[in-house]
């Protein structure tokens, strides 16, 4: 046993312990999220359960199963269920029945002893819809302007409605979106001649000529719109839910219509990649329960794209001064001390200190400066995305300067002596040497800054998330760039959609799936800073001899 | 205190006469240097003439100074914060210790070599070029000239012409140390100093290299520091015996490896200490 303890293999054992324990949590976090995120997309059965309760009342629960669990029997005794006698537990099931215009709730629990058959009928249909949610039930007739039609006809009217509703979105985005912003623009632009006093006959009355022909341009794409969604309303859809009733739905509502029960393995893997596309590409719909992410994901690059722009050059100037410029003094090491306890401030302090400062002070600033025709609607003097990459940027700056300095200090003096010993003044070493060799320390603190910024949503809530953003920070119209936009964030979303939303329970696996999203999308990021660190060392890399 | 030994063989038509040069024959002239590591002394009032055209070597036991006083020729010891310097060491006639002496240009004139190759983690042809680069030589034919004249003369050409662009890294040590010679004199200066350049190599790359310092004083004045009296009694015209700061004997290579003057010299040549 000693001489066991001095061959030191119960150290090996020990450090061997403690990386697998930390190698099965990230597996098992990985395993969790995304076996429950993933299992959203997939196109499930769909049951017809009979059910006859106590009194004997007999009904019909059409749906898919959510969850199941056994509960004790003293619960449902409570309940005044009588069972079997001898039974201690129970199972039921979490069934999710959709319709809910017709029921309050999407999803209801049914005990398995009041089931008295489970059958799954091919002609089941699932409709997901832009509001009200999933219907779940059978196809009665289909009304194609206004004439009945065979049923057959479905897939062509399906693919029929996307084509308008394509051509409906790209009209309300794109084109009336334009005009609205040019309006808004002119507006502003007459109340600043106003403001300036500037304001003379002749350009009022240009810039009022402006605003008409796009008035009317407006007028002409809004009538265009109206005859769309007119065309489009004449396409009905008559279903029968699971009591019985018969729901007309206009195809305008439609998203998709698939029969599940009749999908085989390969259709239904085709069905699951088409969910896992919409989800990445599509809005959110239904107070963000539904629909897609892409907003988020679009707000999370670009917000960590600009802090990354941010923080490196101020960084990499800081951790400069501190290394090569700084005496060796206590005022030095005490400088040094505070930025490694910056790393220790909690977030949210970070982001009282951006709302405070940049939002209100510098924000309020611009707008008084820049943009007095727009108060006192503020542009800049409110949260927003350029906000948000900022107090980021401040929030990871010291894990720049700290990897950065780590690095300076690694490269041998050799090389400045190198240098120096051919004439180069100290800059011109700093530029053409030892920032080159510094650059994959300097590398693997951009990584860390972004793993950081990415996960960190406490201060972003206070200078520039919001829970749904009108327009993206990115588009077509001039300047292209929009800074001052709020925008919507991955983390943001998944709290938001979890825990802040009125369906809760139909959210859940929508909240793993945005969960591994923001996996994916960080594990991205950093693979590419990585891939571009491993190439800069390999180019700088010492040899030894 | 300590005087330099005049030494004059008279039959000998190359040996100078290192105490009375005339002005053209010395390279640089040093004068009463003192030099200080905090309170700690470590040149102690050196005074000598380095001849022009000729290998000069320091030897000595480690710590006696011999690196130090190289470091002072080409202000090197500027980089260390605690150093002070009295005294003068005159290049041109004039005090490179004197305030307005730009040290990068210094530096241009008086070149140096490392114990250790320490070529940049870049291409062959930079690393070369990189002294030209500095001072604002772009054109591409000047470059182009510059290191095939360069590399020929540390004897490096044949074996690297056909990779100028790969990596520097990729070299042996003793190509690597050449390399940082041809490095050194691509700028063209007057003075190489070379910091026990063979240290750190087999003894075939050391061989080439001695060659190589033979043929480097048909141009330059070289002043080598070597803790190798083989090498020094091989390479050098003059050489230098330090000890614990003073400059103990000074003379002609041959003179001071057959029949030094002092006791110490002796007691250090025939390997009684260091």
């Amino acid at each position: 046993m000693k001489t066991w303890f001095k061959s030191g293999s119960p150290w090996v054992w020990l450090s061997a312990g403690g990386v697998s324990i930390s190698l099965i949590s990230v597996l098992g976090l990985l395993w969790l999220i995304a076996s429950r995120g993933l299992s959203y997309f997939w196109p499930s059965d769909i049951y017809q359960f009979d059910m006859q309760d106590q009194a004997g009342n007999k009904s019909t629960v059409i749906g898919e199963i959510y969850d199941r669990e056994f509960i004790p029997a003293e619960q449902l005794a409570h309940a005044d269920i009588t069972l079997a006698p001898g039974t201690t537990t129970v199972e039921r099931l979490l069934v999710k029945t959709g319709n809910r215009e017709l029921v309050s709730l999407d999803f209801r629990w049914l005990l398995v002893p009041q089931i008295t058959e489970t059958t799954t009928p091919e002609e089941l249909v699932v409709i997901e819809r832009r509001t009200n949610g999933n219907f779940y039930g059978f196809i009665e007739e289909l009304i194609l302007d206004g004439q009945l039609v065979p049923q057959s006809k479905l897939p062509e009217l399906v693919s029929r409605v996307e084509h308008f509703q394509e051509q409906i979105d790209a009209l309300q985005k794109v084109d009336i979106g334009a005009i609205n912003y040019q309006l808004e623009r002119l507006r502003l632009k007459e109340r600043k001649h106003n403001l300036d006093k500037t304001l003379t006959a002749e350009v009022k009355a240009d810039i009022h000529g402006q605003m008409a022909t796009l008035k009317s341009e407006y007028q002409q794409l809004e009538s265009k719109l109206l005859a769309l969604r007119e065309e489009i309303a004449r396409d009905q859809l008559k279903v029968r839910a699971m009591d019985g009733q018969v729901v007309t739905i206009n195809f305008e509502d439609i998203l998709k219509v698939t029969f599940n029960n009749q999908l085989g393995l390969w259709d239904k893997t085709g069905v699951f990649f088409s969910q896992v596309a919409a989800f990445v590409v599509d809005e959110p719909r239904e107070a963000n329960t539904e629909g897609g992410v892409f907003p988020a994901i679009f707000g999370t690059v670009l917000m960590v794209l600009l802090m990354t722009v941010i923080v490196s050059p101020f960084g990499v100037v800081a951790a400069i001064y501190l290394h090569e410029y700084a005496g060796n003094n206590a005022l030095t090491k005490i400088l040094r001390i505070a930025v490694i306890n910056l790393a220790g401030v909690p977030s949210i302090v970070y982001g009282v200190f951006g709302l405070g400062f940049f939002v209100y002070m510098v924000g309020g600033s611009l707008d008084q400066l820049f943009y007095p025709e727009n108060l006192p609607s503020p542009t800049f003097g409110t949260p927003g995305v350029l906000w948000s990459a900022i107090t980021l940027a401040i929030l990871t700056l010291p894990v720049v300067i700290v990897s950065t300095e780590e690095g300076l200090s690694r490269i041998p003096a050799a090389m400045r002596h190198g240098s120096l010993a051919l004439g180069a003044t100290k800059v011109e070493t700093l530029w053409r040497i030892i920032l080159p060799i510094a650059s994959p320390a300097i590398m693997t603190g951009i990584i860390l800054a972004i793993a950081r910024a990415a996960g960190e949503v406490a201060p972003l809530m206070l200078v520039g998330v919001v829970k749904m953003a009108p327009n993206l920070p990115l588009d077509g119209n001039f300047p292209f760039l929009h800074l001052d936009r709020k925008f919507m964030h991955l983390g943001f979303h998944i709290y938001d959609v979890g825990f802040q939303s009125p369906n809760v329970e139909a959210a859940r696996p929508l909240v793993y799936a945005t969960a591994l999203l923001l996996v994916t999308i960080i594990v991205a990021l950093n693979m590419t800073a990585v891939s571009i660190r491993n190439r800069l060392r390999e180019k700088y890399r010492m040899l030894e001899h | 205190m300590i005087s330099v030994t005049p030494k004059v063989l008279a039959s000998d038509p190359e040996q100078l006469d290192l105490n009375n040069l005339s002005p053209e024959q010395v390279a640089l002239g040093i004068n009463n240097l003192n030099l200080y590591y905090g309170d700690k002394q470590a040149l102690k009032n050196i005074t000598m003439s380095i001849p022009k055209g000729q290998v000069t070597a320091f030897i000595g036991p480690s710590g006696c100074g011999k690196s130090t006083l190289l470091r002072c020729i080409n202000r090197m010891n500027d980089l260390v914060d605690s150093c002070r310097i009295e005294g003068e060491i005159n290049l041109h006639g004039e005090n490179i210790y004197n305030k307005h002496v730009d040290v990068a240009a210094l530096r241009r004139q008086v070149g140096m070599v490392f114990q250790r190759p320490n070529p940049f983690p870049k291409s062959i042809y930079e690393n070369v070029v990189y002294g030209l680069r500095i001072t604002g030589v772009n054109n591409r034919r000047v470059l182009d000239d510059a290191v095939e004249k360069s590399l020929r003369s540390a004897a490096l050409w044949d074996e690297v012409k056909d990779r100028l662009h790969e990596s520097a890294l990729g070299l042996s040590g003793g190509q690597q140390q050449r390399l940082v010679i041809a490095r050194a004199i691509a700028i063209e200066p007057e003075v190489l100093l070379l910091d026990e350049p063979t240290s750190a190599l087999d003894p075939i790359s050391t061989l080439t290299i001695e060659e190589l310092i033979n043929d480097l004083k048909k141009q330059f004045t070289v002043v080598i520091v070597t803790h190798n009296m083989q090498q020094a009694a091989r390479v050098s015209d003059q050489t230098a015996f330090m000890y614990m700061g003073d400059l103990i004997e000074y003379s002609d290579t041959n003179t001071l490896f057959t029949a030094p003057l002092k006791k110490k010299t002796e007691d250090y040549i025939t390997g009684r200490y260091g």
